[in-house]
């Protein structure tokens, strides 16, 4: 069959002349004040991923996540109507953590301290002996919101309740491209994740080129996204959407499945195999549909990369804890197995994908450790590493650290 | 039907059996790395041939509706998912190479028994999510 075949020979630099080809300061992921500013500056002014809404699928039932980030600990909450709220986890009498659990289902949420109630849309509905405060309206006190937004049943939270741009803005066009991939029928997740000594963004930047598949999944998936066409995994596509990011890792189709991969082939889906219909992919990724294509590594701005194939996806976040402290939390996600076939075919590919995530997160504490060290000032970018040049080169344009101008 | 722990067709693995027929991954994960590249690539060699039938076998079942003796020979068949990849890719060792040290990447679904499909998930979701959702 004719396939279209990529040209994986560009130079990402002449495409994106603006991004430069210098080498990038080190500075930003070792810097506290650097940091700093990145939580300000960054993550209480922009829409953060937070979870899919399947993860609350009944009113009542609701998730705590602790947005170190936002220096707060946020309750996202099914309401009766049916919509999904988020509320800083803490009661308005003085100052308890209203829900300690990390997800659970309720009528209300009760303090434990001295029994405020407050329903789920965040309503003060009760005070024990009300009568004795003074100058007191439970109207006024009430649960404070953040704003929640959903786009393709991923939900985002914003810190600030009436943000000035709202998610489909945010995302803008790409958030069409990703539009219309069946995530809400792909639910069956096996998830992961480690606190991860070092910066987010040495961990991010590793998830962001394909640059380092030969030697770091030389062993894991040997002929998988290289092939007699590509030998080092060039991308065949980059394109950027203001501060989001994305590119096309190429998949070898001529790839020989080792003989356990083979049968898991035969039973189920793969992440190799790539056994789903391309017409899952909506119609901007992988527009000639092309048998090249590995999968659509999407950066959605600041911390979530979003991976899209035919038959799975699976996801990276990374959650800044301190300038050297990182959550990382990988998820991936199948269609839910039918036969016992379906669920060794899944068990193998995760098994697979988590010793390749174990080889993507070997080099990260080591690589903080001597970049604290001061000894190197700038990373030395390839030119396949064009999207690591770009998250730093917007991560500046919302922190503004450097002056303007400056040759860093 | 005697006294195998497997299907018939399988009573010759018991052995597996016994020792590998593990619910969870996270029990599977710790076999493995206590096992040695001998023990892996003996597994390998004598349950690659049977995968196919074992996986036949098992199919004529519902996910969710395994009889005793299928269960523990999926849960085998589980347990070579899981250490197959060792064998093919690092020789048999039981650990990755140049790798993070895995005692640290917490397995989040790792404790749940099989994968049944929506409903199971949404049920564990919003049940026994504690270890999902803890930052």
């Amino acid at each position: 069959m004719a396939t279209a075949i990529f040209d994986v020979n560009k130079r990402w630099s002449e495409v994106y002349p603006e991004l430069g080809t210098a080498p990038v300061p080190t500075e930003p992921c070792i810097s506290a004040e650097y940091f700093a500013l990145e939580g300000e500056k960054v993550f209480r002014k922009v829409w953060l991923y937070v979870g899919r809404q399947e993860e609350i699928p009944n009113p009542g039932d609701y998730m705590v996540r602790d947005l170190k980030a936002w220096r707060t600990s946020v309750i996202f909450v099914r309401g009766r109507d049916g919509k999904i709220r988020g509320f800083h986890n803490i009661c308005s009498h003085r100052g308890n953590k209203l829900a300690w659990d990390e997800a659970g289902s309720c009528r209300a949420f009760s303090c434990k301290f001295h029994s405020w109630t407050y329903d789920t849309e965040g309503k003060l509905i009760g005070v024990p002996d009300e009568e004795y405060f003074h100058n007191f309206d439970k109207t006024d006190n009430g649960l404070v919101p953040v704003a929640t937004e959903l786009w393709e049943g991923f939900l985002f939270a914003h810190v600030d309740p009436q943000p000035s741009q709202s998610l489909d803005d945010y995302l803008g066009e790409f958030g069409q491209r990703l539009s219309g991939f069946p995530y809400g029928d792909l639910t069956a997740r096996y998830a992961y994740k480690t606190e991860l000594k070092c910066n987010w963004k040495v961990a991010l930047d590793a998830f962001s080129e394909g640059y380092h598949v030969n030697t770091i999944h030389g062993q894991s998936y040997p002929d998988t996204f290289t092939g007699k066409n590509n030998p080092m995994c060039h991308l065949p596509e980059v394109r950027f959407y203001g501060p989001h990011r994305s590119c096309i890792v190429y998949g070898n189709p001529n790839h020989k499945p080792s003989p356990a991969a083979a049968i898991a082939y035969r039973f189920g889906e793969s992440v190799t195999k790539r056994s789903g219909s391309q017409d899952q992919l909506p119609p901007e990724v992988n527009p000639t549909r092309s048998a090249e294509f590995g999968f659509d590594l999407g950066v959605i701005f600041p911390n979530l990369v979003l991976h899209i194939l035919p038959g799975m996806w699976f996801t990276h976040q990374f959650w800044p804890l301190a300038v050297d402290r990182t959550l990382w939390e990988g998820r991936a996600y199948w269609p839910p197995a039918r036969t016992p076939g379906e669920r060794f075919a899944q068990e193998f590919n995760n098994v697979v994908l988590r010793n390749a995530w174990l080889e993507d997160t070997a080099t990260m504490e080591a690589t903080q450790e001597a970049l604290s060290s001061g000894v190197k000032t700038h990373f030395n970018l390839q030119d396949q590493e064009i999207l690591i040049r770009h998250s730093y080169k917007v991560l500046e344009d919302y922190v503004g650290f450097y002056p303007v101008n400056s040759n860093t | 039907m005697g006294t195998s722990l497997l299907p018939t067709p399988f009573a010759d693995l018991d052995v597996f059996a016994a020792s590998w027929s593990l619910g969870t991954q996270r029990e599977r994960e710790n076999k493995r790395a206590a096992s040695s590249a001998g023990e892996l690539k003996t597994m390998y060699e004598v349950l690659l041939p049977r995968l196919d039938a074992m996986l036949e076998h098992l199919d004529q079942y519902a996910l969710d509706k395994l009889p005793a003796d299928a269960q523990r020979l999926f849960y085998v068949t589980l347990s070579f998912a899981e250490i197959a990849p060792f064998v093919e890719c690092y020789n048999g060792e039981p650990k990755v190479r140049h790798s993070f040290e895995e005692r640290r990447l917490i397995a989040v679904h790792g404790e749940r028994r099989g994968q049944r499909g929506r409903a199971q998930w949404l049920m564990w979701t919003s049940n026994n999510s504690r270890r999902e959702f803890s930052a």
